[in-house]
């Protein structure tokens, strides 16, 4: 047992370099990987609102209706959980932390969506609703068109988009064999399409300006008729 | 005969990181009895996990401490990846403990620092503080946090550590090493500290076992209680794990305890960066957790904490429940702050590492 035994130290710290830097006058350098604060490329944004469904904080919103995006800084954990979920990898995280401010302002930023006949026309709901099986030669497919399409000759309803989409705009009934799409949710994001195991589904365009679009999916066609089980009526 | 005098200790108080209040009551300088009351920082996020989905609640399981943050992130997601079957892969559990183990390493040199505070030595102080920049670095870098790391997620970890960065965590881990065996010394061996810390406090084997004790309080009384002896999940069967123990049960030996658990610690990290098996590091996770049941455990630095989640098939749980060691030990902080000096108070609560936030979440 000594005493003073930190003497040592304490003199040896005098002739050290400090260890901590002049803030301001000496910025600090983040690694690469910091996570620092969130920054949103609007170019390539197309407002599917992944992003707010998913901040466990509720800091941003999304308005399609007036194309803004809107991230409280204030609310913001810094997760990363909204960039991890992007289908369009248009978020993304950066090393600096903000800058301190005196007052408490949203980034807010405006998003202009392609021009599209993506948007419906309210008048096409009354067609739409009328004849809700919409008949599937009425959809083209094409590079052209901003709206999934389906070829249903090619799907076997197994639901993929319906648990992919973000928007919850698609619904696959199995029993029936619908495959319905509400056109005026979905967010073109190509979520379903780069999902879709069957490589059915693609961007086109729907004759008219339906607002919700409802396809008969046929069942596939059994070659080996009596090798297969049960299915008797396909 | 001298009247009992009441004195209101904390909430707030110099040596209190969190808000605890004890009212002492004292015969002359000698307290009588404590009576602790706690509820200052409650927040309500056990309620929080019926509104959020489970993949988000992990955020929020972290945020229950700063300083244990990983601890509570990993003891969630393994009560949820139990409740749903999920095994996770070997590399993510061996990134889990060594991010565990390095949190352990900076709660520790916190925590030693604000012990050296609490008597008064302000350069050593300074010096734990220090060293634990170093691992809060090392954290920024491999993590993209300093305290909240976000790391761990239901399914395996978000992050993987590359060779640089491995080797990076090596050599700095190695070059700590000699200074914080400097420092060891002084908390060892320096007469002020002997004098503030040795025979003061004491709770035996027998108090430890009685009141519940857990963690390096329950260690420093000789009990040999550690749940990372047990740990299937995490690599501590793999790097042959022993609990570190002492006998003396006083504040000098919960110092050494914390001591000698960093070096261990230390150990444990590189064993891991050695033994890290390759792979991936999370698998995908289909569904909502199943209605039913799951409970598991995490040694935390503080000692074990006890995680309770309940499904009801939704992708909101129903209930999650957290069980913090700071709640295990204060009726044994009680115990030892009975006929104790007051000058001593200060000291005794400090040595059983409160953490209040956790305790109430």
């Amino acid at each position: 047992m000594s005493y003073l035994s930190f003497m040592k130290q304490a003199l040896g710290n005098l002739f050290k370099k400090p260890a901590t830097s002049p803030y301001p006058l000496q910025p600090k350098t983040f690694e690469e990987g910091v996570r620092g604060h969130v920054e949103n490329d609007s170019s390539r944004c197309i407002l599917c609102g992944m992003c707010m469904r998913t901040c466990p904080a509720g800091a941003i919103t999304v308005d399609r209706k007036t194309g803004l995006w809107r991230l409280d800084p204030f609310s913001c954990v810094q997760c990363a959980a909204c960039v991890e979920n992007c289908p369009k990898k248009c978020l993304s995280m950066k090393p600096e932390y903000t800058a301190p401010a005196l007052k408490k302002e949203a980034v807010e930023l405006q998003v202009v969506l392609p021009a599209a006949p993506a948007k419906p026309a309210l008048a096409g709901k009354g067609p739409a609703k009328a004849a809700p099986a919409a008949p599937a030669a009425a959809a083209t497919a094409g590079a052209t068109g901003s709206q999934v399409v389906n070829d249903v000759s090619r799907c076997i309803c197994c639901g993929m988009c319906q648990r992919n989409c973000p928007a919850g705009a698609i619904t696959v009934n199995l029993r029936e064999r619908t495959w319905r799409i509400d056109l005026a949710s979905c967010v073109n994001c190509d979520t379903c399409i780069t999902n879709c195991p069957r490589k059915c589904l693609s961007l086109g365009s729907y004759a008219g300006s339906p607002a919700e679009v409802t396809l008969h999916v046929p069942r596939p066609k059994v070659n080996k008729a009596p090798a297969q089980k049960g299915n008797p009526d396909a | 005969m001298a009247e009992i005098t009441t004195v209101p200790f904390g909430p707030q108080h110099p040596v209190l990181p969190e808000p605890v209040h004890l009212d002492l009551e004292l015969k002359d300088e000698k307290v009588v009895r404590a009576i602790p009351s706690i509820g200052y920082v409650h927040r309500g996020l056990e309620k929080l996990v019926e509104k959020r989905d489970f993949k988000q609640f992990t955020f929020v399981a972290e945020r229950v401490c700063g300083i244990c943050s990983f601890g509570h992130g990993w003891g969630y997601v393994k009560a949820v990846e139990g409740l749903m079957g999920i095994e996770v892969p070997r590399r993510a559990s061996y990134l889990r403990t060594l991010w565990h183990e390095l949190s352990r390493v900076h709660s520790h040199l916190l925590w030693l620092g604000l012990a050296a505070d609490a008597m008064g030595f302000e350069s050593l102080f300074m010096t734990a503080w220090r060293l634990r920049e170093t691992v809060l670095d090392l954290f920024e870098e491999t993590t993209g946090g300093r305290v909240i790391f976000s790391v761990c997620k239901v399914g395996g970890v978000r992050r993987d550590l590359t060779g640089a960065m491995m080797k990076e965590i090596e050599d700095k881990l190695k070059g700590m090493r000699k200074e914080f065996r400097a420092m060891s010394d002084i908390f060892l061996h320096d007469g002020t500290i002997q004098s503030r810390l040795a025979g003061i406090g004491v709770l035996s084997l027998q108090d430890a076992r009685d009141f519940g004790c857990l963690g390096p309080m329950a260690r420093a009384s000789g009990l040999p209680l550690d749940y990372r002896c047990a740990d299937d999940e995490g690599a501590y069967k793999d790097l042959h794990f022993r609990p570190v123990t002492e006998q003396a049960g006083d504040c000098l030996a919960r110092v050494k305890v914390r001591l000698e658990e960093i070096e261990q610690s230390i150990d444990l990290i590189l064993g891991c960066l050695e033994n890290m098996p390759e792979g991936p590091v999370e698998v995908p996770v289909k569904g909502f957790p199943p209605a039913g049941e799951y409970f598991t455990r995490v040694e935390q630095p503080r000692g074990e904490a006890v995680y309770y989640v309940k499904g009801n098939g939704t992708k909101n749980l129903e209930r999650f429940r957290l069980r913090t060691p700071t709640n295990g030990n204060l009726p044994g902080l009680v115990k030892i702050l009975q006929g104790c000096d007051l000058a001593d108070v200060p000291n005794i609560i400090l040595t059983i590492d409160p953490c209040i936030s956790c305790c109430e979440r």
